[in-house]
């Protein structure tokens, strides 16, 4: 195990702040000749801005497409069908607000980042989206999707019938075939016809946004940038909430002129669980000594390794899912490590390790959401998974609310301390 | 409000049969261990014509984990697979089968090893992982049986891939079991279990009379064979002779609750740790004449399955299962419900276990209200934790809500 050096406190230092306009970063090799230190530091402001207040940037972005939007709720939603009506994409963040309205719809044992979602729509703050389209993805979101329908919280609300088994032919078929019904549907009720060459596009500018994203995870992994967690989280939000094109060049300037710092003493660990929105609460968890390094979310690494294979496909190249890009968008969704929603499961465990050893964390802090079934029930697998293989694991329950507590804190330095003590004894 | 302390429901005679039934089941469960015959786990998704068609023995964790919520043995064994890291917020059913899997206590022993175990999507999500563990702890092979959630119906693309779902479930039966399935034994177990079916569909239906025969905890009671013995000649004689006894009750004007004054529907899961609270109900004259659970296994669900193409009819009903459907359906059975069975109220259980059931019932109860005019109120508890159910407090809010179909009628 790599352990962490004792008295560790805090997240990476050296990390840049917005507007810390005086750090100098240095191009990396094969890195834009125009641009400037600056331009890494221009580039993070604006994702930790994005990522303060989505709706604001959406905004901005209706303001000046003057193109509908369309919501979404979970990383299995290819963002490309609706790209591929000429509609703007925007997967609801969860914003860990305590001003609740859900209670009057749904019953509170819904797990709180899905009734976030619903307050959302409730108070009105959705009224930017013309549309929504879920997927089953869990218990919670199903009910969600009653009362989002049945209350007509956008004009257009669909229902992909995703497929849970994610291995087989069959599925991948069925899922290509149920997004073309789900498109047919979106063209009518927006009268926004899709276009299988904005299709296209669409995979190819999302395929380069994924890619840099894991870049960026890569090259954090390896300590060659030193982003904090709560930044990195920053960046995932802003990937579904920018234009594929506007994230993609400023990413690109994020990488090719990184704001410099050192990942310091905080203990690295490896952050677990499903979608993960709150920045707040990832600063507070790197806070408490620890280093959010790399990650196992449903939003960040199992999200962005999806690749569809546009270049054959643009090439009019192949067979099978090469020859059709709806095919091929349904493998690439399919194929991504699988979140405990779906089936196999091993796959997850499998990619949460590696995430461990590529990015030599010395733990995995698995966030649980309250009344998340899936994970509740996956937690004890993971965990031995993870113990045979000698990673300290430790989890914690919250409602993605705030901050975080006090408590929690308190329960994350202990965490800190046992691993850091384990280390010694090697 | 007048009560009658003395009262005391008259159980079916059929119940004692369906005693002798459920222990010849469990008996031949442990024979078919003991003399190494292949048997397979199955969530109530799943149906269970196909096994018995293929001479694996199928058993149904959720009905065992409602015997042990009926002998008030969640909190024990929910309490072991805690120990194990699974969360006491997991469904009831998980956390108490679970219990056992890993401890091997329960009102039988340990239960044993299934040859394979299959899930179908049909329910819920839990149902999966839940699968999962055992699939862990004892290494035994799981299939899924995927089955999109549909808003309303199974067909078109929806309906082609369920049929093939069920097709590679049943190749992958055949493969880890050794068994293979023999067309003409299952055209006679879906001939049964139709005929058992229509069985079922009359004592429903029967429940439309005034006064209703039966309470709602005699229905429950006999969800058993419904769910693990159709499509045998035992379940047929058993259904027969429960329609038989319903049958003559309303001939004869029967009461199950003298003094009906409250006929109201009960939506959810029962409490089945605590079925007696329906008998105590009946001393303020209220009787559930009918319920959306036991539905579930009516004809509305689970029509006819064709003989002649079985497996794409037991797929469409699969894929559109009770809970695989949504709030426009589930509007639907309950509107039309409250109509045939001339209902003063509706009790929504809020389930705490079960999320897919509950999650839209607050929903219902104000389109309900609206459409139909019918009030309703929501009960917080669970089907098998008696630690998440309130009983005083249950009490209460069902006494004022009588008050206020009272206040309605008046
Ligand atoms: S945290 Fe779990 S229960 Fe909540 S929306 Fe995500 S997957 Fe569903
Ligand atoms: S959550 Fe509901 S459907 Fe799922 S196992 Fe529990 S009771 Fe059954």
């Amino acid at each position: 195990m790599s352990g962490g050096s004792n008295g560790s406190t805090g997240p990476p230092q050296g990390t840049p702040t917005a507007g810390s306009a005086s750090v100098a970063g240095s191009p990396t090799p094969g890195s834009p000749a125009t641009g400037s230190p600056e331009t890494g530091v221009r580039a993070l402001a604006r994702f930790r801005a994005v990522a303060a207040d989505p709706l604001a940037e959406l905004a901005a972005v209706k303001e000046r497409t003057g193109l509908m939007a369309v919501g979404y709720f979970d990383s299995y939603m290819p963002e490309e069908v609706i790209m591929a009506h000429g509609v703007l994409p925007y997967r609801v963040a969860v914003t860990g607000r305590e001003d609740l309205r859900s209670g009057e719809f749904i019953q509170g044992f819904a797990c709180p980042a899905s009734r976030d979602l619903l307050d959302q729509a409730l108070r009105g703050d959705l009224a930017l989206l013309e549309g929504a389209v879920f997927t089953r993805y869990c218990d919670s979101l199903r009910g969600v999707f009653a009362v989002w329908d049945s209350e007509k919280l956008t004009p257009y609300v669909d229902f992909v019938r995703y497929p849970t088994v994610t291995k087989t032919e069959s599925a991948v078929k069925y899922l290509a075939a149920e997004l073309r019904e789900v498109s047919a549907r979106m063209a009518a009720a927006l009268d926004a016809p899709a276009d299988e060459r904005r299709l296209l596009d669409a995979a190819a500018a999302c395929n380069r946004k994924r890619a840099l994203v894991a870049e960026l995870a890569a090259r954090r992994a390896s300590r060659d940038l030193a982003l904090s967690g709560a930044d990195y989280l920053a960046v995932l939000v802003a990937a579904t909430t920018m234009t594929p094109d506007d994230f993609t060049s400023e990413l690109s300037a994020l990488l090719a002129w990184p704001p410099p710092g050192e990942p310091g003493d905080a203990l690295p660990v490896v952050l677990s669980g499903t979608t993960f929105d709150n920045v707040a609460l990832a600063a507070s968890i790197e806070g408490a000594g620890l280093y959010l390094i790399a990650d196992d979310l449903a939003s960040g690494s199992r999200w962005y390794c999806v690749n569809v294979e546009t270049a054959r496909l643009a090439a009019g190249e192949g067979s099978g899912m090469y020859a059709d890009p709806w095919e091929a968008l349904a493998h690439a969704y399919l194929t991504r490590p699988p979140c405990s929603v779906k089936e196999p499961s091993s796959p997850r465990a499998d990619h949460l390790i590696s995430q461990v050893r590529r990015s030599g964390a010395a733990g995995v802090l698995f966030y649980l959401t309250k009344f998340c079934d899936s994970e509740q029930a996956e937690w004890p697998y993971l965990r031995d998974r993870l113990g045979a293989e000698g990673i300290p694991a430790f989890v914690v329950e919250g409602e993605q609310k705030g901050a975080g507590s006090g408590g929690l804190q308190t329960r994350l330095e202990a965490f800190r301390e046992q691993i850091e003590m384990s280390g010694d004894e090697l | 409000m007048s009560t009658r302390s003395d009262f005391r429901p008259m159980r079916l005679e059929a119940t004692e049969s369906l005693k002798s039934l459920i222990k010849t089941y469990y008996d031949d469960l442990f024979r078919t261990a003991a003399e190494g015959r292949p048997s397979v786990w199955l969530n109530v998704g799943v149906p269970c014509e196909f096994f018995y068609a293929m001479d694996v023995f199928p058993f149904y964790p959720e009905n065992y984990g409602a015997a042990c919520g009926a002998m008030k043995l969640t909190p024990k064994l929910s309490a072991i697979a805690e120990a194990h890291g699974f969360s006491a917020d997991l469904c009831s059913y998980i956390r108490t089968t679970l219990g056992t899997v890993f401890s091997g206590e329960g009102p039988y022993g340990q239960l044993p090893r299934p040859t394979v175990q299959v899930s179908a999507m049909n329910s819920c999500v839990a149902i999966m992982v839940w699968w999962r563990a055992v699939e862990r702890h004892w290494g035994v092979p799981t299939l899924v049986l995927d089955t999109p959630l549909v808003r309303e119906d199974s067909t078109g693309i929806n309906l082609d891939y369920v049929e093939s779902e069920v097709r590679r479930m049943l190749s992958w039966v055949e493969e880890h079991t050794g068994r293979t399935m023999d067309e003409e034994r299952l055209r006679e177990v879906v001939r049964l279990s139709n005929e058992g079916k229509d069985l079922w569909a009359e004592v429903l239906d029967l429940r439309r009379a005034r006064p209703c025969p039966v309470t709602a905890a005699d229905i429950f009671t006999h969800m058993f064979p419904m769910v693990a013995l159709r499509g045998t000649p035992q379940y047929v004689s058993h259904l027969r002779a429960l329609r038989d006894e319903v049958k003559a009750r309303v001939d004869e004007g029967f009461a199950a609750v003298p003094d009906e004054r409250y006929r109201l529907l009960w939506d959810n899961l029962p409490p089945w740790f605590d079925l007696r609270i329906f008998g105590e109900l009946a001393q303020m004259g209220v009787n559930f004449v009918i319920d959306t659970y036991t539905q579930a296994w009516g004809p509305r669900y689970m029509g006819p399955i064709d003989i002649d193409d079985p497996v794409r009819s037991f797929a469409g009903y699969m894929g559109a299962g009770f809970l695989n459907v949504q709030i426009g359906k589930r509007l639907e059975l309950l509107t039309e419900l409250v109509r045939d069975y001339e209902v003063d109220g509706v009790v929504f259980h809020s389930d705490r276990s079960c999320k897919p059931f509950s999650l839209v019932q607050v929903e219902l109860r104000n389109m309900l209200l609206e459409r139909a005019g019918v009030p309703g109120v929501l009960l917080e508890g669970d089907h098998n934790d008696p630690n998440l159910f309130d009983r005083e407090r249950a009490m209460g809010r069902l006494e004022s809500f009588l008050e206020v179909i009272d206040s309605g009628r008046a």
